[in-house]
């Protein structure tokens, strides 16, 4: 019995003597790019520790935004390298956890997963980014906040309205954060308008959208079994307001 | 001799306990989880048929896919160009519509982020995601 259980403990010794094994340096990588970058860039660095080498078989990233990069495809023992993971921040805000699996033909470790965690900063919050009056309500004001993110200090942020249609004031309400007040001129037609909202030393660009809806839909009708639902008409695109800007600085 | 197995058995699972503890270990707090979405804010494709022409579909994924194929009527809304997309969904939407967002399967992450923004940043209500994406609605349709 005792023989066995050696025999068994010394053969897993020697698979693991001389294994090849891709050490990553570490597994997870926070980046905390400036607001304006466009991308945030991960390298995740490795050593081939075993003694033969080690071929990538595929790296994947976990979406779109991301693309991984290996800069070889088989690692001679002892070798180092790096994974390079580029994270397109495009639209996103807050934090972003990407992940990439890296497969190899390493039997004991084929798959590793490594996560690319980037915290973009936000220069200003705004809350909600969507105001709406239904068609004929009355035409009060709505508020729109605006928070100033934590390690930025901004004194006045300008809001650009796209139509005419709508008036907006500015007022600084303390503690970093502003108060837009969103009014359209009437609610008797369908419209709407972007507003832009800058701070004053920021080529950044904030965005919030105020809009008349149309009426609202008929009561819902289930359809028939089998067909598929009717939807909305293909591909809407959405009136786009071609008058001068109204704009206010506060 | 039955005996000898069974305690060989119990020696081997009692040795893999060891590695497994360790790598439990090194990697703890390592794995990031993903936030299940709660049923209440899923629906499946039945479902959202069902809702006839009272729902919006949002298609969440990039626009080269979105390009290639989408469910019919659907509004491109992504993250990679959210502010310029944003307004065109606004303008389609009215209070009373259902929204539907989906991306490509049940485990890509970019229609739970979209419903979230809609419903957060937009404060847009009746937000879901479709169980199973593309590929759910494409076995039920094609």
């Amino acid at each position: 019995m005792k023989t066995q259980i050696l025999a068994f403990i010394l053969s897993i010794a020697v698979c693991f003597g001389a294994r090849a094994e891709l050490k990553f340096d570490k597994t997870e990588i926070e980046l905390h790019p400036k607001p304006d970058d466009k991308q945030a860039v991960g390298h995740f660095t490795y050593q081939n520790t075993g003694k033969t080498p080690v071929k990538f078989k595929s790296v994947k990233a976990s979406c779109g935004c991301t693309a991984a990069q290996t800069q070889k495809d088989e690692v001679p023992a002892g070798e180092k390298g790096e994974v390079t993971a580029t994270f397109n921040i495009g639209d996103r805000t807050g934090t972003q956890v990407k992940t990439v699996t890296v497969e190899t033909d390493d039997p004991a470790n084929p798959h590793t997963v490594l996560t690319l965690r980037t915290i973009i900063p936000q220069l200003l919050e705004v809350s909600p980014t969507f105001v709406f009056w239904k068609q004929g309500e009355k035409a009060d004001p709505k508020a729109i906040t605006v928070k100033v993110g934590k390690e930025f200090t901004v004194k006045h942020i300008k809001v650009t309205s796209s139509a005419p249609d709508y008036q907006t004031k500015v007022e600084e309400t303390g503690k970093g954060e502003f108060k837009i007040d969103v009014q359209p001129k009437d609610t008797n037609t369908a419209n709407g308008t972007t507003l832009t909202i800058q701070s004053e030393d920021s080529p950044k660009v904030f965005y919030a959208t105020a809009r008349v809806t149309g009426a609202p839909p008929a009561p819902m009708v289930p359809a028939p079994a089998g067909q598929p639902a009717p939807v909305p008409p293909a591909d809407q695109k959405a009136p786009v307001a071609k008058t001068a800007p109204t704009g206010q600085t506060h | 001799m039955k005996l000898s197995l069974t305690r060989q058995a119990l020696v081997l699972a009692a040795l893999s306990l060891f590695p497994a503890m360790g790598e439990a270990i090194y990697f703890r707090g390592k794995i990031s989880w993903r936030s299940p979405i709660p049923p209440s804010e899923m629906v499946s494709v039945d479902q959202a048929r069902a809702l006839g022409g009272n729902v919006i579909w949002v298609d969440a994924r990039p626009d080269e896919e979105f390009a290639r194929d989408h469910v019919p009527g659907a509004l491109s809304l992504n993250e990679d160009r959210w502010n310029e997309l944003l307004p065109q969904f606004l303008a389609a939407w009215s209070p009373g519509k259902k929204v539907v967002v989906y991306c490509s399967a049940e485990s890509c992450d970019l229609a739970r982020e979209a419903a979230e923004r809609l419903r957060k940043e937009a404060q847009v209500p009746d937000v879901f995601v479709l169980e199973g994406g593309w590929e759910a609605w494409l076995k039920k349709n094609r």
